[in-house]
């Protein structure tokens, strides 16, 4: 029992890491577009022709400024693609995790499953709690998936206020409640375990 | 491309076989050639050594010049709208707003002269580039008949071009190709120079043109003691007319911008097609710039630096 208890507890270290990986993702995933958002905007700017003003005595201006800016853009989407598979990276690595949790705890009954020791979880909330994350990750990926292909396939007509509420959704990552996050955590690794864990 | 020679440069040129392939040089002899071949190795990666240093110094000057040029337009947009901002309490403070306006000046003023002064290292950087192109030749120095043989960088016989009578310098390529390809990347710079040249005469003149000054930069000024002088040795400049070659983009046929460099309507927007042109180097494609590069360096099978 104490040793199936460490082993899943010990799984919850390896989460952790991919969760410091996923945010190190996600910092880099923000800069990436902040700079693909300011060529969107810059983008209606460049489409007016009035804007051009001393510039328009240069015959081609428009089109190769326009085309180089596009350039620009593609290349930050292919970047932000790389970065969605490694966040795919992830959620499957957590899905794994929790399988084999599952795998784990194959053959415990009812009643080891749903049993307390002092400060210590239960093998189910060990369980659930991987699940959970899982869950989380997947659904966040989901979401930015589908952020980032409306934004490439739709860039164009994209206003600066569509932008940023774009942005805005990726900065939150709703489905990644970061009290529920740590809620959980700290009922899996309580003092004692955490530094079992920190010191390994 | 070829109007943007100068023809001190295409006089150069001329002077080499790959201007008119009907003229290759007899082939040196097996043992001439032997002598000739380290000599010249060691010259094309000298000057390909400084062909990517001046690459470096452009690109930073550039961004450089980006960061200014930037500043200078944030200080001058902030400037023209202080007398209707909301200066909250501080509109009490006797004099806040003149006090503002001149500190501003005062700045935009700096923001000039530094963009001036990356403009200036983008000029010595195309100037360097240039210099390199056209001195990949290696001759031989003195008479054959010289009991040792020796090699420079100037011509001394007229039937001696320079070029190992063709032969690969490395593995496959001659002088001539690396030429090409040095003239290739200088073609490039040149003009991207005078388009940026043309961007920082316009940012330059933005508030003179709200003043209603009558000093506002027009194309034939010179943006600095000696600026024509460097142009010319880049070959910048039209020598009989004493213009600068017109800016262009790309392929693009264009005119003579004259006094049409001035921003008629400096604001946001405007000013933001100015950055953006400064930003996107429209006349370097930096992936062809890289693939020059590389493919020397697998010629030569060593790394530039």
């Amino acid at each position: 029992m104490t040793v199936m208890l460490k082993k899943l507890q010990q799984k919850y270290a390896r989460v952790k890491d991919e969760m410091v990986r996923w945010d190190e993702l996600q910092s880099q995933m923000l800069s990436q577009f902040g700079n693909g958002a300011s060529i969107i905007n810059r983008l209606q700017v460049l489409n007016v022709d009035k804007n051009y003003d001393a510039l328009e005595v240069l015959p081609g201006i428009k089109e190769t400024l326009l085309g180089k800016q596009i350039e620009t853009l593609e290349m930050i989407f292919i970047s932000l693609t790389e970065l969605m598979k490694e966040f795919h990276r992830i959620v499957l690595s957590l899905d794994k995790i929790a399988r084999d949790a599952n795998q784990l705890l194959r053959e415990a009954t009812p009643y080891q499953m749903q049993l307390c020791v002092g400060t210590q979880p239960s093998l189910q909330q060990c369980l659930d709690g991987l699940n959970t994350f899982h869950k989380m990750h997947k659904s966040e990926f989901l979401l930015k998936s589908s952020i980032l292909s409306s934004l490439m396939l739709k860039y164009f007509k994209c206003s600066a206020d569509d932008v940023a509420t774009l942005r805005q959704l990726l900065v939150d990552q709703p489905n990644i409640p970061k009290d529920e996050v740590q809620t959980i955590f700290d009922i899996i690794l309580p003092k004692v375990a955490d530094d079992g864990l920190t010191g390994r | 491309m070829l109007d943007m020679e100068t023809p001190l440069r295409s006089s150069r040129l001329t002077n080499s076989s790959i201007a008119s392939p009907n003229c290759i040089s007899p082939p040196l002899s097996s043992c001439s050639s032997r002598l000739w071949r380290p000599a010249a190795q060691r010259n094309i990666k000298n000057q390909w050594s400084k062909l990517l240093m001046s690459k470096d110094r452009w690109v930073s000057a550039t961004s450089e010049g980006r960061l200014h040029a930037t500043e200078l337009v944030n200080t001058y947009l902030k400037r023209r709208y202080l007398p209707e901002m909301n200066l909250g309490v501080l509109t009490e403070i006797p004099g806040i707003r003149e006090k503002a306006y001149d500190k501003l000046a005062h700045k935009q003023d700096l923001c000039r002269c530094k963009l001036i002064s990356s403009y200036k290292d983008m000029v010595a950087a195309v100037n360097d580039l240039g210099k390199a192109s056209c001195s990949m030749r290696c001759y031989l120095k003195g008479s054959s008949s010289d009991p040792i043989i020796q090699y420079c960088d100037h011509q001394e016989d007229p039937s001696d071009s320079g070029d190992g009578g063709g032969i690969p310098v490395f593995c496959c390529l001659s002088i001539s190709i690396m030429e090409d390809l040095a003239r290739e990347l200088v073609n490039m710079f040149e003009r991207e120079l005078s388009l940026k040249r043309f961007l920082v005469i316009g940012l330059l003149s933005i508030n003179g043109v709200e003043d209603g000054r009558k000093d506002v930069l027009d194309w034939s000024n010179e943006l600095y003691l000696g600026e024509f002088d460097e142009l010319r040795c880049i070959g910048m400049l039209k020598q009989d007319s004493f213009y600068t070659v017109f800016p262009q983009i790309k392929d693009y046929q264009s005119s003579n911008p004259l006094n049409r460099t001035t921003i008629k309507s400096p604001n946001h927007n405007t000013l933001e097609v100015h950055l953006a042109t400064w930003i996107s180097d429209l006349n370097i494609n930096m992936h062809r710039v890289k693939e020059i590069f590389s493919v020397v360096e697998e010629e030569m099978r060593a790394k530039l630096s």
